[in-house]
C-alpha cells in the first residue's frame, strides 16, 4: 500500500527565533522568525555565508539548542514539552549527526566510536549493533580499520566512521554540518555521494549545512539563510 | 551495568595513558590512607600487646595505686595519680586481711647498669618474693630471691633475659655476675623465663631487673612504694576483698588518694587512653585525606574543561546529563580508590617492616574503612566537577575549541 502513503512531516519550525542578549538594550538574533518544514525522505541543503545563522538552524533542528521563541515539531510533536532526557533520547535514536570536525572520540577505537550511541540507548535494540557495525564497516571499506584510533585515519575515513556512528541507531534523520569542510574536493564529493545514497536507498531524511554551492547542489531542495533569516 | 563497566574501563585507560598525573593526583589519598591505616595498626598492636600483658597477671590479683582512677564517668584523670605513695605500714595492714594470700609492694629505680658487653639504662623493680607468684614469673636459670633475701637485705637481683643478653652477650652469661647500679653493687642470682612480647623500647617484662624491696631502700630513703600488688584467695570473690582493702586503706588515706584496681579495670583504662590517642592521631592523619580530596577535585575540574568538547559530542549522540555525571563521578571515585588501595598496600608494607620490633597489625574493619573512605572522598569531591560537566549546554560544549 506504499502508493497510498502521504509524505509526512519530519521536522517543522514555526516562527522560531534564537537570540542572545548582548546588553540591556541590544539583542542579537542568530535566527529570526524562521518557519520551515523538512518532510520525510527529503534531501535538503541549507546554505548561506558564514555567520548567517545556518549553524544555529542546524543546532535547533538537531535538538542541541532551544529556541528563544517559536516551536519546533518533530513528527508533529512539539519538543518544547520534552525534558532533557527525552531530548537526549531523540538525539540518540532519531537523529544522526555528522560534523565538519568529524568529532570522533580520540581515545576510542573506530569500532567503539561507532558503537558509542548504543551505550547511551535506553530502549531495547532488536538487532546486534556489533553485527550491524561490522556489516557497515565492510560496506564502507573500513573493516581493516575497526581497531584503529581516529588519529590513524585520513579525513575521509574519519568522516565515514562518523557517518557509521550516525547510522548505528537506524536514525530517521541525518544532520550534516559542513561535512565536507575539512576534506579535499574529491573526498568531499565521495562523502556527499554516500549521503545521497543513504537518502535514496535507505530512505533516510538528510539535511546538509554547507556554504559551498557545488555541495549544496546535492540537495533536492535548497534553503538559503542570510542574516538570520530563512529564504526559500 | 554495561554502561558502568564501559565507563570504568575507559577511566582506567585514561589513567594508563597518564600514569604520572594519576599518581600525583592520588598521592594525597595514598598518604592519607597510609597514615590512617598505619596509625590504626600501631594503636591496635599496642593495645593488644598491653592486653596480653595484663592477661598474664592472672585473674585473682588486685592493685592498690595512688590517686583516684575511675573507669566510669569522667574516665581517666592522670594528674590524680601523683602525690601519694604507700609505705610498709600499709603493706603490713593489708597483709592482715584474711583472704590476701600474697602481697608485693613495688618501688621502682632507674639507673645505669654496666655489663661486660654494654652499658645500658636499666629499670629495677624492688618488691617482695611474692611478686613472682602474683605476676606469674618463673626462673629459667639460677634462683629467684626469697623471704630470706628480703630479711637480710641481700644485694641480689633477678634479671629478665633480654636485658641480660644486652648487657652480657647471652642471657645465661649474666648469672653470678656482679653489677653496679648507681655505685651500688649487686649480684645476679637468677634469670627469669621469658614472658615474650615485643620490644616497645624495652618496656616489656623481659627487660627489667627485680630485687628485694628492703634492699631497694638504698635508693629510696623514704621507704615508699608506688604500687602494691595483692593476690586474693580464689575461693573468695575479688569484690569482697576489694571492700576489705578499701576499709583498711581508708583508715590512713582519703578516698581520693588511692584506688584498688583489678587488672581488667586497668585494661579498660589503657583501652580508653589508646582509643582517645588513636582517635586524635587518626583525626590528624585525616587532614591529609581532606587535602587529597581537594587535589582530586582540582584535577577533575581540569579534566572537565579538557573534555568539554567530548562532553558535547557525547551529548549530541544521546548521552543524558546523568550519563555524563556518572562518567566523571566514576572517574573521580576510581582515582581515589586507586589512591586508597596504594595507601593500603604501603601500610601493609609498613606494618611488615616494623613487625620485628612492634606488634602492629591491620584488621579487616580498617581495610573496609580505607576503601570506604576513599570512595566517599571520590564522590564528595567529584560531584561538583561532574555536575559542572553534566550541566554543560550541548551546543556550547560541541563548539568548544
Amino acid at each position: 500500500m506504499a502508493w497510498l502513503r502521504v509524505t509526512s512531516s519530519m521536522i517543522k519550525l514555526i516562527h522560531v527565533s534564537k537570540s542572545y542578549r548582548i546588553d540591556e538594550e541590544t539583542e542579537f538574533f542568530a535566527l529570526k522568525d524562521a518557519t520551515l518544514e523538512i518532510k520525510e525522505r527529503e534531501f535538503i541543503s541549507i546554505t548561506g555565508p558564514s555567520g548567517s545563522g545556518k549553524s544555529t538552524l542546524m543546532h535547533l533542528v538537531g535538538l542541541l539548542d532551544k529556541p528563544t521563541k517559536g516551536e519546533i515539531l518533530i513528527q508533529d510533536k512539539a519538543i518544547s514539552r520534552l525534558d532533557d532526557d527525552e531530548l537526549s533520547s531523540l538525539r540518540n535514536s532519531f537523529i544522526g549527526f555528522v560534523f565538519q570536525q568529524f568529532n570522533l572520540i580520540p581515545k576510542l577505537s573506530v569500532m567503539e566510536n561507532i558503537l558509542l550511541p548504543t551505550i547511551y540507548s535506553r530502549k531495547e535494540i532488536d538487532y546486534s549493533p556489533e553485527m550491524k557495525a561490522v556489516n557497515l564497516l565492510k560496506k564502507f571499506g573500513l573493516y581493516e580499520k575497526k581497531d584503529s584510533f581516529p588519529n590513524k585515519l585520513s579525513g575521509g575515513q574519519q568522516q565515514r566512521v562518523a557517518i557509521l556512528r550516525a547510522l548505528i541507531m537506524n536514525p530517521k534523520l541525518i544532520l550534516a554540518d559542513e561535512p565536507t569542510g575539512n576534506l579535499d574536493s574529491k573526498t568531499g564529493h565521495e562523502i556527499m555521494e554516500l549521503l545521497k545514497n543513504l537518502n535514496e536507498k535507505e530512505k533516510i531524511t538528510v539535511a546538509v549545512v554547507t556554504h559551498e554551492t557545488d555541495i549544496a547542489k546535492y540537495g533536492k531542495r535548497i534553503i538559503n539563510v542570510k542574516d538570520g533569516t530563512v529564504k526559500k | 551495568m554495561e554502561y558502568f563497566l564501559f565507563i570504568v574501563r575507559s577511566a582506567f585507560e585514561d589513567f594508563k595513558r597518564s600514569k604520572m598525573q594519576t599518581f600525583l593526583t592520588s598521592l594525597g589519598i595514598i598518604i592519607g590512607v597510609f597514615a590512617v591505616i598505619m596509625l590504626t595498626a600501631l594503636g591496635l598492636g599496642l593495645k593488644k600487646y598491653i592486653s596480653d600483658q595484663f592477661d598474664a597477671l592472672g585473674s585473682n590479683t588486685l592493685f592498690v595505686i595512688p590517686g583516684q582512677i575511675s573507669t566510669s564517668g569522667g574516665g581517666f584523670n592522670p594528674t590524680s595519680t601523683l602525690g601519694t605513695s604507700f609505705d610498709i605500714r600499709d603493706v603490713n595492714s593489708l597483709k592482715r586481711i584474711r583472704d590476701v594470700i600474697a602481697i608485693a609492694p613495688i618501688a621502682m629505680k632507674s639507673g645505669t647498669g654496666k655489663g661486660t658487653v654494654k652499658t645500658e639504662n636499666v629499670t629495677i623493680f624492688f618488691t617482695s618474693a611474692d611478686f613472682f607468684s602474683i605476676a606469674g614469673f618463673s626462673v629459667d636459670k639460677g634462683r629467684l630471691f626469697d623471704q630470706n633475701d628480703v630479711e637480710k637485705r641481700s644485694k641480689v637481683l633477678v634479671v629478665g633475659p633480654s636485658i641480660a643478653a644486652k648487657l652480657y652477650g647471652t642471657a645465661y652469661s649474666a648469672l653470678g655476675k656482679k653489677i653496679a647500679i648507681d655505685n651500688v653493687n649487686f649480684t645476679i642470682i637468677g634469670i627469669i623465663a621469658s614472658k615474650g612480647g615485643g620490644g616497645l623500647g624495652g618496656s616489656d617484662y623481659d627487660s627489667y631487673f627485680f630485687g628485694p624491696y628492703t634492699t631497694g631502700y638504698v635508693f629510696n630513703p623514704n621507704k615508699q612504694f608506688f604500687r602494691i600488688g595483692v593476690r586474693v584467695n580464689p575461693a573468695v570473690g575479688l569484690s569482697a576483698v576489694k571492700a576489705e582493702i578499701d576499709k583498711v586503706m581508708l583508715r590512713r588515706y582519703k578516698v581520693d588518694d588511692f584506688s584498688v584496681l583489678e587488672p581488667s579495670q586497668i585494661l579498660s583504662i589503657v583501652n580508653s587512653i589508646f582509643s582517645i590517642l588513636n582517635a586524635v592521631l587518626v583525626a590528624i592523619a585525616s587532614i591529609s585525606l581532606l587535602v587529597g580530596g581537594i587535589g582530586i577535585m582540582n584535577i577533575m575540574y581540569v579534566t572537565v574543561s579538557d573534555k568539554t568538547r567530548e562532553v558535547g559530542i557525547r551529548r549530541a549522540i544521546g548521552a543524558r546529563k546523568s550519563d555524563i555525571l556518572s562518567q566523571f563521578l566514576i572517574e573521580a571515585v576510581a582515582l581515589s580508590v586507586i589512591g586508597g588501595s596504594l595507601g593500603l598496600v604501603l601500610a601493609e608494607l609498613g606494618v611488615l617492616a616494623v613487625s620485628s620490633f612492634f606488634p602492629a597489625y591491620i584488621d579487616l574493619p580498617s581495610v573496609a574503612l580505607a576503601l570506604g573512605v576513599s570512595s566517599a572522598i571520590g564522590i564528595i569531591f567529584g560531584v561538583l566537577p561532574a555536575r559542572k560537566a553534566a550541566n554543560l549546554e550541548p551546543v556550547e560544549a560541541i563548539r568548544y575549541e
